[in-house]
């Protein structure tokens, strides 16, 4: 089996996000197929400067070929795009125009996903948002399989991306959260789709006496591991987190890990440790009395995983639907919504370590169940032996014609995010509150 | 990790530490506290974690908390309310409550206006008119109306009434206008006193559901040790009581007492420590005082009969009252006459002296109750308070 990879950044030492995912399932795929990966020659998401040299690479023994990008990001002009379609009436072309303004913008990559559609089996591209996926999606119709990574993002209310979701072979959701959104938000309910996620790689000797030692961590700690960005709830945790450590004479630290966006701030029992490696990652989450997850749009966190993969309960924003939702199927963590839950929560979990302990065990049975390689490499192997065996659901439907694309008629990207049904979507599919 | 480096060599796909809880986090982590502690020891209870229900239970605690917390806008609406109902608008116009409202809401005016009608008076005045014609000819006869009369006294009376007219109303405007902050400083002090009644009011209610709460606490706590200390009771032998010898070993035989099985050298120690505790308790129901050895035979009944309805009283749902909610106590079962007409006797139970204190958990295999017994000892009706108590948070939240 022939398979082509299509993301809009691909090397080893980018982490985070769709192109970690879209990395890890390209390196555990290629035991099972021919795995190509066609990119982009950007590293910076921001600009899309080409860093990388043109042509093809390898890394990590999977064969990769660069396009470049054929300008750069203008973020005054994305401003003001982004504005126009998610706040305000707009056409199709205001959509297109703003998909563009985004990036990266790269016309040979989608000419190579054309050729390499016709002579591969199935082309799985990632993060509906950027150019690369929807043209490359519409260059490989037939078979391209969408990993749409996303959230809960004004982006997804535009009407552009309805034809693209509806006319793709098949769709990996990262989340019955995200599949239940795509589902209300642009009727592709007939195409075949199948909630998988990501698992992660998970180091074999974790040592918490070791990070406790190298980073001088001698009390218990909450630990963040991300962007320290407002985007991901970060100044709320810090809110909550102060108000607790007034509160309580629990000697609890907040350790963070990552690289911070948002002033940190000065608080003696708020400790940053800067971007750390894998291993002293593992170390630092092994040693943590839970994992705080303050986000209030993920995709999937593969964080989240990682630390259930190790048996680390977590603490969640529970108004992000897809962590309350995997929090409430794994049994694995508990969610807050305001700052006294979070107070209540963090002293539950902390109060009680046997509930803490069993938490984090059903995490593990969790990853184990839903997110061990070995799941994850099966799932998408079924989903190429189903796709292989039906006829496609339906055809991509075509871009509007020039005079069609011109009338405002389509509703900001917010408004219709926020008209959708929100929640949680528990074991048995169905949300407990709609909206 | 270098570029060239597959991630697969050195990683393995799927930790296993091996190391749990205490021994994960070394010695840092916090003990559990007694509460918690029981709780995972119970297995009934803490069997299997169910993050829906965890959360669910906590936060209904903490809206069973804050749920009358109203917050300061709320009070103050509320407090409006009660105020409207305190002025009566049968009895205050409604124009002087919209008035003391904007005067409670205005600044105090700090210079007292001046009068409306305020106006001089001099020597010249009579003579003014508009008509420069006439004012001329006035001035030019004045000589002659002063050959009839003095025009300067009334003139200078009315001078004077001018300044005292002035004085008056100066008076009245500041009699008014301290008036006015009067009100405004009632009004505002009645609208504070009130809104003061309607949080202590909120408070009261809950102090009151809590009071409530622990009353039925209490009052089941009571009857469990009462039901752990009292005696078997006899079968129906109007000429026995405890404290007549002579009929007591005429039943001993036939009742599965706390005497038979402790044995005999155990039994008046027993029954002293009881007459103590019942002594500093005070009376049993029915005006009886606790050391009558005839009252014992009829608490036994009460407690076998009457607990039901107690519990019938108690709030539903309460948290406390869950923490109360264990099964049958084994010290029950020996305590407890057998079911008139039972076809088996009740199965051998320890002595009270051995039995569990009252607030210590009971295993679930012990031996159950007798049908007649047991539902006296039934927790109230309380959903979802039980198994939240493992999730309980050791303090109130702050207020956010």
């Amino acid at each position: 089996m022939k398979l082509a990879v299509v993301v809009q950044r691909y090397a080893a030492d980018i982490g985070g996000g769709s192109e970690l995912h879209a990395r890890y399932i390209a390196e555990h795929l290629a035991g099972h197929a021919d795995v190509r990966v066609l990119t982009t020659c950007a590293r910076d998401y921001v600009t899309w400067k080409n860093e990388y040299p043109a042509g093809e690479t390898r890394v990590h023994g999977i064969p990769v070929e660069r396009f470049p990008v054929a300008y750069e990001r203008d973020p005054r002009d994305f401003a003001r795009r982004s504005s126009l379609v998610f706040e305000e009436m707009h056409s199709v072309a205001d959509e297109l125009a703003w998909l563009d303004s985004q990036g990266p913008v790269s016309p040979a990559l989608i000419e190579r996903v054309r050729h390499v559609a016709a002579e591969s089996d199935f082309v799985v591209l990632f993060s509906l948002r950027y150019h690369t996926a929807f043209h490359g999606a519409r260059a490989a119709a037939g078979n391209a399989v969408l990993v749409p990574t996303t959230e809960r993002d004004p982006a997804l209310g535009l009407q552009i991306f309805g034809p693209v979701l509806r006319g793709v072979r098949g769709i990996m959701y990262n989340s019955p959260e995200e599949r239940a959104l795509i589902q209300d938000l642009h009727a592709a309910g007939h195409v075949p789709g199948l909630t998988v996620g990501v698992g992660s790689q998970i180091l074999a000797a974790i040592d918490p006496s070791r990070a406790a030692t190298a980073f001088g961590l001698d009390r218990p700690y909450l630990l963040y591991v991300g962007r320290i960005d407002v985007n991901k709830g970060c100044a709320e945790l810090f809110d909550y987190f102060s108000q607790y450590a007034a509160r309580s004479d629990r000697p609890l630290d907040l350790v963070l890990i990552g690289t911070p966006v948002l002033p940190i701030p000065d608080h003696p029992r708020i400790r940053h440790l800067g971007y750390v490696s894998d291993q002293d990652k593992y170390d630092v989450l092994a040693g943590a009395e839970a994992l705080v997850m303050p986000s209030y749009f993920e995709s999937l966190s593969m964080v989240m995983l990682e630390a259930w993969a190790i048996g680390v309960p977590v603490l969640a924003n529970g108004r992000c639907d897809v962590l309350a939702g995997q929090c409430l199927r794994s049994n694995g963590g508990l969610f807050y919504s305001n700052g006294r839950e979070f107070d209540a929560m963090l002293d539950t979990l902390l109060d009680d370590p046997a509930l803490a302990d069993e938490l984090g065990e059903n995490g593990r049975a969790f990853y184990t169940a839903h997110y061990e390689w070995p799941v994850v490499e099966r799932a998408y192997l079924d989903m190429f032996e189903r796709l292989a065996a039906g006829a496609p659901a339906s055809r991509m439907e075509p871009l509007p014609g020039w005079l069609a694309a011109r009338p405002r008629t389509a509703r900001p990207g917010a408004a219709v995010v926020d008209a959708a049904p929100r929640g949680p979507v528990p074991a048995d599919g169905k949300r407990e509150t709609e909206s | 990790m270098a570029a060239d480096q597959h991630p697969h060599s050195g990683r393995r796909q799927h930790f296993h530490r091996g190391r749990r809880g205490q021994d994960r986090r070394g010695d840092r982590r916090p003990s559990p506290p007694p509460q918690a502690q029981a709780q995972a020891q119970e297995p009934g209870q803490v069997e299997q974690a169910d993050v829906d229900r965890i959360v669910k239970d906590i936060k209904a605690r903490i809206a069973q908390r804050h749920g009358i917390d109203l917050s300061a806008q709320q009070i103050q609406e509320l407090a409006a309310r009660r105020l409207e109902a305190i002025l009566d608008p049968r009895t205050v116009k409604p124009g002087l409550l919209d008035q003391l409202r904007k005067a409670a809401g205005a600044p105090a005016d700090l210079a007292p206006a001046e009068p409306a009608d305020a106006y001089t008076f001099e020597d010249h005045t009579i003579y003014d008119t508009h008509n420069g014609l006439l004012r001329f000819l006035r001035k030019l006869l004045a000589p002659v109306l002063k050959l009839f009369f003095n025009p300067n006294p009334i003139a200078a009376a009315l001078n004077a009434q001018v300044r005292v007219n002035r004085e008056a109303a100066r008076r009245e405007a500041e009699r008014e206008r301290t008036q006015a902050e009067w009100n405004a400083l009632h009004y505002t002090v009645l609208q504070r006193l009130v809104t003061e009644v309607s949080r202590v009011s909120i408070e009261m209610q809950s102090l009151s559901l809590r009071l409530e709460s622990l009353t039925t606490r209490a009052d089941f706590t009571e009857r469990r040790i009462r039901g752990l200390e009292a005696p078997p009771a006899a079968p129906p032998s109007p000429a026995r009581t405890f404290d007549t010898p002579a009929a007591a070993p005429a039943g001993g035989a036939a009742r599965p007492s706390a005497d038979t099985v402790g044995g005999d050298a155990q039994a008046p120690e027993g029954r002293r420590r009881r007459r103590r505790r019942r002594g500093r308790r005070g009376s049993l129901p029915g005006g009886e005082t606790a050391g009558g050895g005839a009252a014992l035979a009829p608490a036994a009944a009460d407690l076998a009969e009457g607990d039901e309805d107690t519990f019938d009283d108690g709030p539903d749902g309460d948290g406390p009252e869950a923490d109360d909610a264990m099964p049958p106590s084994p010290a029950s079962v020996a305590v407890a006459p057998p079911p008139a007409g039972a076809p088996e006797p009740a199965p051998p139970a320890p002595t009270a002296e051995a039995a569990p204190e009252p607030f210590e958990r009971v295993e679930p295999a012990r031996p159950p109750a007798p049908a007649a017994i047991a539902p006296a000892f039934e927790p109230p009706e309380s959903p979802g308070a039980a198994p939240a108590d493992s999730s309980t948070p050791s303090s109130e939240p702050s207020d956010r």
